[in-house]
């Protein structure tokens, strides 16, 4: 047998570790992950009853000059001179934590829970975002930011609508939470800083109706947790 | 030098060579490259919808949660909700049927409601 020189014997091992190393680079890892999808949601809801984070309130045509803002339901009517809206308002700042000005917002729906039905018909109901401030305690029909004409901002310009009546094959037609206003284009634009909040104004599609049509909602005041005004918004803060 | 004296030597870089592939299953390497870069990678989300969350209260506490408008391709995967009032924390899961839909999750503890309560909705899975 030959002899085996030092030199060739340090080849051979650097050879052997060359192959090693080849074998590691052709070694392959694999990496498994699930998938997962974030959201965070704010729940406001008007509780307790003295809570100034969610303010709500009534102004009345026919009592033009008084303030509504204490009672215990908040009425939408459409009626000849006798029309009602309701002002509505949730603070976003509430929201722990802090819903970031760079957060997506995926749904916002505004809840009221009904407790009187218009009966043997649907009525629109639409909102409209408040384009100034107004106060729980001191606004009137006569000083709502969006004047005392009635069918006024157009139909057109509301954020958002859903229907209540007893008839049949309306949105919502018994007491109850109703389904809801989809809110997410105002939200977003609170969030975002496009506009102030400064809340919603809702009415009947049709003001001045010559037959009283008239759908009764629980304000703060009543103190029903299981039946106060909501505001829930879903969003992402990584889109 | 003997070939009788280099065997032990031998033997040992055959141990070497040997435990090498081992190492290398181990690591996280491409086989047509011989350089390592970095790279970003999104992980796809079952959903970007607008997912309806809406708390299902007694006794002035939420006991559970309904999450709707689950689309389908979150089917079979894991929904874990956790509600949190600031003071009080209450957290469950459950499974999205398959085609989605909606899924109501328990909670362990049921938080009272608050002015402000915070949801957070994690979809692990499918």
């Amino acid at each position: 047998m030959r002899r085996l020189r030092p030199g060739a014997a340090a080849v051979l091992v650097g050879l052997l570790l060359g192959l090693s190393v080849a074998n590691s680079f052709a070694a392959s890892l694999t990496l498994t992950s699930q998938t997962f999808t974030p959201y965070r949601t704010c729940t406001l809801t008007a509780t307790p009853a003295t809570t100034t984070q969610v303010t709500d309130t009534t102004v009345r045509q026919g009592s033009a000059t008084l303030n509504f803002g204490t009672l215990t339901a908040l009425t939408v009517s459409s009626a000849a001179s006798a029309n009602q809206r309701v002002y509505l308002s949730f603070n976003l700042a509430a929201c722990a934590p802090v819903i970031p000005s760079s957060a997506v917002v995926r749904l916002a729906t505004l809840r009221l829970y009904m407790t009187a039905v218009p009966p043997a018909v649907c009525r629109t109901i639409d909102l409209f975002k408040a384009t100034a401030s107004w106060t729980e305690t001191g606004v009137t029909w006569n000083s709502q930011p969006f004047g005392t004409a009635i069918n006024n901002p157009v139909t057109g310009s509301r954020s958002a609508s859903f229907a209540v009546g007893t008839q049949a094959g309306c949105q919502n037609t018994a007491a109850g939470y109703t389904s809801g206003a989809t809110v997410t284009v105002d939200i977003a634009s609170f969030v975002a800083g496009g506009s102030t909040n400064f809340g919603w104004m809702l009415r009947d599609d049709v003001e001045g109706s010559a037959t009283t049509r008239t759908a009764t909602f629980s304000a703060k005041e009543l103190g029903s947790v299981a039946q106060e005004p909501q505001l829930v918004v879903t969003y992402v803060t990584v889109p | 030098m003997r070939l009788a004296a280099f065997w032990p030597r031998t033997i040992a870089v055959m141990l070497l060579a040997a435990s090498t592939p081992v190492i290398g299953a181990a690591a996280s390497v491409a086989v047509s490259s011989h350089t390592v870069g970095a790279a970003a990678v999104t992980v796809p989300r079952c959903t970007n919808a607008g997912l309806s969350v809406l708390q299902n209260l007694s006794a002035g506490t939420v006991v559970s949660v309904t999450v709707a408008g689950l689309p389908a391709a979150c089917g079979g995967s894991t929904l874990q909700a956790t509600v949190n009032n600031g003071t009080t924390s209450g957290s469950g899961s459950a499974v999205v049927p398959v085609g989605g839909g909606s899924v109501t999750v328990t909670l362990g503890i049921a938080p009272a409601v608050a002015t402000a309560d915070e949801t957070d909705i994690v979809v692990v899975g499918p």
